[in-house]
């Protein structure tokens, strides 16, 4: 056994795990090479014990990196442990895991070894390796470091299915304390050329696209912050004429782009693109957050923008303290305004008021949209329209698809909803069935709130179980007192997102 | 009202239904071995009759819809409880509404239908991810499972596809049967594990390089085991390689 192998594949994942992009969706192929296919829906091969799925070999090409990003656990003022792979050698790995079904296709990102050029030609290596030598067809994602050439930009997307630029901090400002090194504008310019690319090759789909023809390519709300008017950035047009940029010469007069022996694929990211942000990190409100990945919707055609909670790799004066608890709450409820946005059809702006720059911790932000627009409710679900369906909180677009194709056939009886998939005890309260109302008093916010709370409330024993129990006076456990130990909901901006241990 | 038995085949099962419609109805079809004769019903055992399960077979697909017929036969190859019984309700039901059955969501025959169709491509889809393969001496590819649900076809267009090159076999425990495949072209047979060639010289490196890989993957601040047997029941566990 080359032990040495073994020793790079620890280094080299332990340093990728914070990469949270790990889809295999986004392309459907047969088998074109001589080994592998990719799925639409993507497939997930296996779950690891915190609970994210595994179905790429996700690793860096290498650790060795000349930034210091302050929340990075690979900056260069750090003393661990810096181990390189061999193109062939990665390749041979990622082709062995795929053969025994362990993996969907491979992610290769990599930290800044020498420059982003440098890089980026070892990962188009690796990757050609992978490609042409071995014929496989199955789903590749790779990360494109700022700064890296437009040609070869170009060239990796010729060979991966799915390319990532991460933005990494949700602000400007964030990102100029943390990673001093990293320009907005570099960041930027990649995604532009990918997008454009894309728009090109006719190929845009996803959520990205619902958003249509708005602000393309206009990374409006992270440069220039709320408030201000809408400046278009010089070259921001998507409709790129001849001789731009980036129009391959002929592939003989480049030595990095090598003619094919396989016809595998002929596309530039079939699979679209993502980018990833950390969340708190900086000083970020939730609602400047939604708004960035929202504006990266709008301008970018994004499929993904994806959130990681923040976990505290270094003591450092610019960062929560490392006895921060990592904000994984606040991670989901982003997520969950994340959806939103691509299938709901919210838009940021509906989701936070003035007051409120953040999210409740205990509520998902449908019902909490709800309950501030609790006059738009109850909605009759045999009338209303797909578009009211979705703003029920507990109906989703799985069930609203299903009533609406009921409706064509036979009304809907409240009973059918259950079967449906309706979430009904978050429902009831929002909706009427042929004209009767199911929840149990009238629509009042407080009253709908505490009813949806109460499971959870049980459950940390801060209500007695029901109200007919009688205190006694010789059991002190047999009740708690009524009041939360911590408020949770309202968060004061300066405690970075996290709650102190 | 009387018990139809038949053997437990696909066709056997369409012959019941064909005397249901012209003979006597059924009170319930049960194959042969797991069948518990009661007071109120007779029972009368079937033979499978290829005529027979043909014309119900093509009445299915004219009459309800080539969908339905497709959502039948994989509830039939469902281990849910009376599923046969399911099928019947959801086939007169289909008789009588036409393609627009499918549209009944709400309906008392037809959500269980939906909801064991669902048991069962959840499990394909499942069991897609979730098959590990060693490599034998001979380089053939050899994985094991023990699925719910007999789901063995429904794996062969995904995996031929994919290792279009490579001879594999995928053998169902269970049921004591596996799907082999070379160059594309696959068949289901009984299978057992005797006479199996040894692993390959360096099988156990890789394992032992994806149980690394397994490990260190994982963010140590964020575990959360209900999470992950949420997405992997531990019942597949057993033929996994990294756990």
């Amino acid at each position: 056994m080359d032990s040495s192998l073994m020793d790079k594949l620890k280094i080299l994942a332990d340093s990728a795990k914070y990469d949270v992009s790990c889809s295999t969706s986004g392309v459907e192929r047969k088998n074109v090479g001589r080994m592998g296919n990719a799925s639409c829906a993507g497939i997930c091969h296996s779950w690891s014990a915190d609970g994210r799925c595994i179905s790429l070999l996700k690793v860096l090409f290498t650790n060795k990196c000349v930034y210091d990003c302050q929340y990075c656990v690979n900056r260069r003022s750090v003393d661990v442990e810096r181990a390189s792979f061999e193109p062939a050698e990665l390749a041979e790995l990622t082709m062995e895991f795929y053969r025994r079904n362990y993996i969907e296709g491979l992610f290769l990102s990599s930290a800044v070894e020498v420059s982003p050029d440098y890089t980026a030609e070892r990962i188009l290596h690796c990757l050609s390796i992978l490609r042409y030598e071995y014929g496989f067809a199955g789903y590749i994602h790779a990360k494109i470091i700022p700064g890296v050439s437009q040609e070869l930009t170009h060239a990796i997307g010729m060979v991966a299915d799915r390319l990532s630029v991460n933005i990494e901090l949700p602000t400007e400002e964030s990102l100029q304390r943390l990673a001093p090194q990293k320009k907005a504008r570099a960041i930027f310019a990649p995604m532009k050329q990918i997008t454009n690319t894309l728009i090109e090759q006719k190929s845009l789909k996803g959520p990205g696209t619902m958003f249509k023809g708005q602000n393309l390519n206009n990374p409006l709300n992270y440069l220039n912050p709320e408030g201000r008017e809408l400046i278009q950035p010089e070259g921001a047009n998507a409709d790129i004429g001849d001789g731009s940029l980036y129009q391959m010469g002929s592939p003989a007069g480049n030595a990095l782009i090598r003619e094919a022996r396989y016809k595998y694929k002929e596309k530039f990211a079939p699979a679209g693109q993502t980018t990833q942000m950390i969340i708190g990190a900086g000083t970020e409100t939730d609602s400047q957050i939604v708004k960035t990945s929202e504006s990266l919707y709008r301008s970018f055609k994004m499929k993904r923008v994806y959130f990681s909670a923040y976990i505290p790799v270094t003591d450092s004066p610019l960062l929560p303290s490392v006895f921060t608890a990592p904000p994984l709450i606040r991670e989901h409820r982003l997520y969950q305004a994340d959806w939103l946005l691509r299938f709901y059809g919210f838009t940021a702006d509906e989701m936070f008021t003035k007051e409120e720059p953040n999210l409740d911790l205990d509520l998902d932000p449908k019902i909490t949209w709800a309950l501030r627009n609790i006059n738009l409710f109850p909605i009759e679900i045999n009338k209303a329209s797909m578009e009211e369906l979705l703003r029920i909180p507990g109906v989703g677009t799985v069930s609203a698809l299903r009533i609406v194709r009921q409706r064509k056939v036979a009304a809907v009886k409240y009973d059918d909803l259950k079967k449906m998939g309706v979430v009904l005890k978050r429902a009831k309260f929002f909706l009427t069935c042929s004209g009767k109302y199911y929840g149990e008093k009238d629509l009042m916010p407080e009253y709908i709130k505490g009813k949806i709370l109460e499971p959870c409330r049980i459950k940390s024993r801060l209500l007695p179980i029901n109200d007919e129990t009688q205190i006694s006076m010789f059991s002190p456990g047999a009740f708690s007192l009524g009041a939360p130990q911590q408020s949770k909901s309202k968060r004061s901006l300066e405690s970075n997102g996290g709650l102190l241990i | 009202m009387v018990d139809y038995l038949y053997d437990g085949s696909f066709e056997g099962f369409l012959t019941c239904i064909y005397y249901h419609y012209y003979e006597e109805k059924a009170a319930g079809i049960f194959t042969f071995d797991n069948y518990q004769p009661s007071i109120l019903n007779t029972f009368v055992e079937i033979k499978t009759q290829g005529d027979k399960a043909a014309k119900v077979y093509d009445a299915i697909g004219q009459k309800i819809s080539p969908y339905d017929l497709q959502r039948i036969y994989r509830v039939f190859l469902s281990t849910v409880i009376n599923r046969e019984m399911l099928l019947l309700n959801y086939i007169r039901l289909g008789f009588k509404q036409g393609s627009k059955i499918r549209l009944l969501h709400g309906n008392p025959y037809v959500s269980p239908v939906e909801k064991a169709e669902k048991k069962v491509t959840a499990e394909v889809h499942r069991i897609l991810g979730l098959l590990r393969f060693s490599v034998l001496e001979g380089e053939v590819l050899y994985a094991v499972l023990e699925p719910d649900h007999d789901i063995l076809e429904f794996l062969a267009d995904h995996f031929t596809d994919r290792y279009k090159n490579e001879p594999f076999i995928i053998h169902d425990k269970r049921r004591g049967k596996a799907l082999v495949a070379q160059g594309g072209e696959w068949y289901i047979t009984d299978f057992t594990e005797k006479n199996l060639p040894h692993i390959s010289q360096n099988e156990k490196e890789y394992r032992a390089l994806w149980k690394k890989y397994f490990e260190t993957i994982a963010i140590k601040e964020r575990t959360n085991p209900k999470c992950q047997k949420n997405f992997m029941p531990v019942r597949y566990w057993k033929h996994l390689t990294e756990i």
